[in-house]
């Protein structure tokens, strides 16, 4: 179990940093192609907001995973340590429940009412439901970490400096 | 109609008192809402597609790319050019170092896009030296803190880009060159403070710097600044649009840290990257679930039962514009600038522009209001990354930061009751009639 969670995390990591790197890729190619060839490609700026919706989506799990998310630790932090591990726990069960009705069942709904209207990407010419794939995808991974979390017996401890704000 | 207002607020105050990730939380308190009137399977379809669909802009692509460019620039070694830069003007004036954290944070903080990273990036450099010329340790802390806070409104600004999707499509070029004079009466109003502090308490002189040095110092930190002008002067002059200035700011960035500067190694670049995948996500599933809970909201008509009440409550737009503002503080308290910005947009916005205000300067006012959330106790991520960098704790940063917060909150309202600070500068470049 351990060493699988430690693959799916790594895969995780990987396929999300090959998709950032594309994305910077495909948009530089769209700035060379108006600026220097003055022949703006078409496909490039659909591609990119796809890969933004992938990159969202599944680096939300991945967010998750690091436990990343902004939350209002306010009042949990002030409780005793059995007390807050009962919150965390509650947390995770949420997020799990969040992440299986909405992102699981309704994405997996809409990725099947998609393919069967069969609703095509304007310039791509792909499948809508090809891109919504990534809900359900990852709303897999949130409620495999959200039961990891618990079964950890810990949340995964997260450094404060994030350049959010 | 009152029972679904009624559902969405509780839960979501319940779900945030357990600490669930904001982004979460918007999404749960929406779907509860909306199966008050629609049918199960419809409501967790449209939340999924608002989820995918709300991320699904051109204009979004901005974000995770000056993201990108803001991490390589943190890590890149621009922090003590501009330090050094900033200290060749303002380092010989009584408190001088106050000063210079004051102009770095915000160059920093602008050019990074980040508060956090100016805090972390400048404050690590800045409370140190500060301390060894005789600084009070909570002064430098407070300094560094605040300033940062106003890069935010300096472009490139990511706050402005997603208050962009939520204000329902103002011009990021006209948000962008709106934000420099609120911006910079920030910074001057930080600088005040500053300098009476300075006075009072007879912090020393800084060392005048050689002119041969000084022109060194300059010439170092220019191509960092270059950056602010290649990326702005491209956007305001129409030469392309932030999305492409974001890329090209990438690209800069990642020669200027890697080849030029040599601070930023080929083989740190993966977890560059991850880190900014981790960031924009972070960003991106708030705007997701929120573009699901503005659906919801005007589709059970909140927008409008909030802006009706406001309005019972005084017809004198100046009571109105307080009270919205003292809400605004008030959330700031609790809760990051980006989902609140995303949450109470959409609340708010039909409220003032009936009062006759455009949404250019809501959009300036909301970001300065939530500023000040930033630097203030029980939950101000700037606030406690600067305390970290310090060594300081929340009660010794907290009486050096009360005059500080005055300046802020006289720089809000000049901001929300002058228009022209917000106007005059994009109707001077043609981007705001």
């Amino acid at each position: 179990m351990k060493t699988v969670m430690k693959t799916i995390d790594q895969v995780l990591g990987w396929v999300l940093m090959v998709l950032m790197a594309v994305m910077v890729l495909d948009v530089t190619w769209q700035v060379i192609t108006r600026f220097v060839l003055s022949a703006p490609s078409s496909l490039t700026e659909e591609i990119a907001r796809f890969l933004l919706v992938w990159i969202g989506l599944l680096g939300a799990a991945y967010a998750f995973r690091v436990r990343a998310h902004l939350g209002l630790d306010l009042l949990t932090e002030a409780l005793p340590p059995k007390a807050k591990w009962r919150t965390e726990v509650a947390v995770n069960v949420i997020c799990f429940a969040f992440a299986a009705v909405v992102m699981v069942f309704g994405g997996s709904k809409l990725v099947a009412l998609t393919l069967d209207l069969q609703q095509l990407s304007p310039a791509l010419q792909v499948p809508m439901g090809y891109i919504y794939t990534v809900i359900p995808l990852s709303g897999i991974l949130i409620c495999l970490f959200a039961v990891d979390h618990i079964l950890q017996g810990k949340m995964p401890e997260h450094d404060d400096d994030l350049p959010v704000a | 109609m009152e029972i679904s207002i009624l559902v969405l607020v509780l839960s979501f105050v319940i779900l945030l008192a357990l600490n669930v990730p904001i982004a979460i939380s918007i999404g749960v308190s929406t779907l509860l809402t909306m199966l008050f009137t629609i049918d199960f399977e419809p409501a967790m379809m449209t939340v999924a597609q608002r989820m995918a669909g709300g991320i699904n802009s051109f204009a979004l692509l901005a974000i995770p790319f000056f993201i990108l460019s803001g991490i390589l620039m943190g890590r890149g070694g621009i922090a003590h050019r501009l330090i050094e830069f900033a200290k060749v003007f303002f380092g010989m004036l009584p408190g001088g170092l106050a000063f210079v954290n004051v102009i770095s944070c915000t160059l920093f903080g602008a050019i990074s896009g980040s508060a956090v990273a100016a805090t972390s990036a400048v404050g690590g450099f800045m409370v140190p030296a500060m301390t060894k010329e005789g600084y009070d340790r909570g002064f430098s802390a407070a300094v560094t803190v605040t300033a940062s806070t106003s890069g935010l409104l300096i472009p490139p600004s990511n706050v402005l880009i997603v208050y962009s999707l939520a204000s329902g499509g103002v011009s990021i070029a006209a948000l962008f060159i709106a934000g420099y004079i609120p911006g910079l009466l920030l910074m001057l109003g930080l600088m005040v403070v500053c300098g009476i502090w300075a006075k009072i308490k007879g912090y020393p002189v800084g060392d005048r710097i050689p002119l041969r040095e000084s022109i060194r110092k300059t010439i170092d930190a220019i191509p960092s600044l270059l950056l602010i002008i290649i990326v702005i002067g491209g956007i305001v002059a129409g030469y392309f649009t932030a999305t492409e200035a974001s890329v090209i700011a990438v690209l800069y960035s990642l020669i200027l840290s890697v080849l030029f500067y040599r601070e930023v190694k080929v083989k740190e670049l993966p977890s560059i990257l991850i880190k900014s995948v981790e960031t924009t996500a972070i960003v991106m599933l708030l705007i997701g679930t929120s573009s699901a809970m503005s659906w919801v909201m005007s589709y059970e008509n909140i927008p409008q039962a909030i802006s009706s009440a406001l309005i019972a409550l005084s017809d004198n737009p100046y009571v109105i514009l307080l009270t919205i503002n003292f809400i605004l503080l008030v959330v700031g308290i609790f809760m990051d600038m980006t989902p609140a910005v995303l949450i109470f947009t959409p609340i708010f916005l039909p409220v003032v522009t009936e009062l006759g205000m455009s949404p250019l300067h809501f959009g300036i006012m909301i970001v300065l209001n939530l500023c000040i959330g930033l630097c203030t106790p029980p939950v101000g991520s700037v606030l406690f990354v600067g305390c970290g960098i310090a060594k300081t704790t929340i009660a010794k940063i907290f009486k050096p930061l009360l005059p500080m917060y005055a300046a802020m909150f006289v720089v809000l309202m000049l901001v929300t009751f002058v228009p022209a600070f917000s106007e005059a500068l994009p109707r001077l470049f043609g981007l705001y009639e």
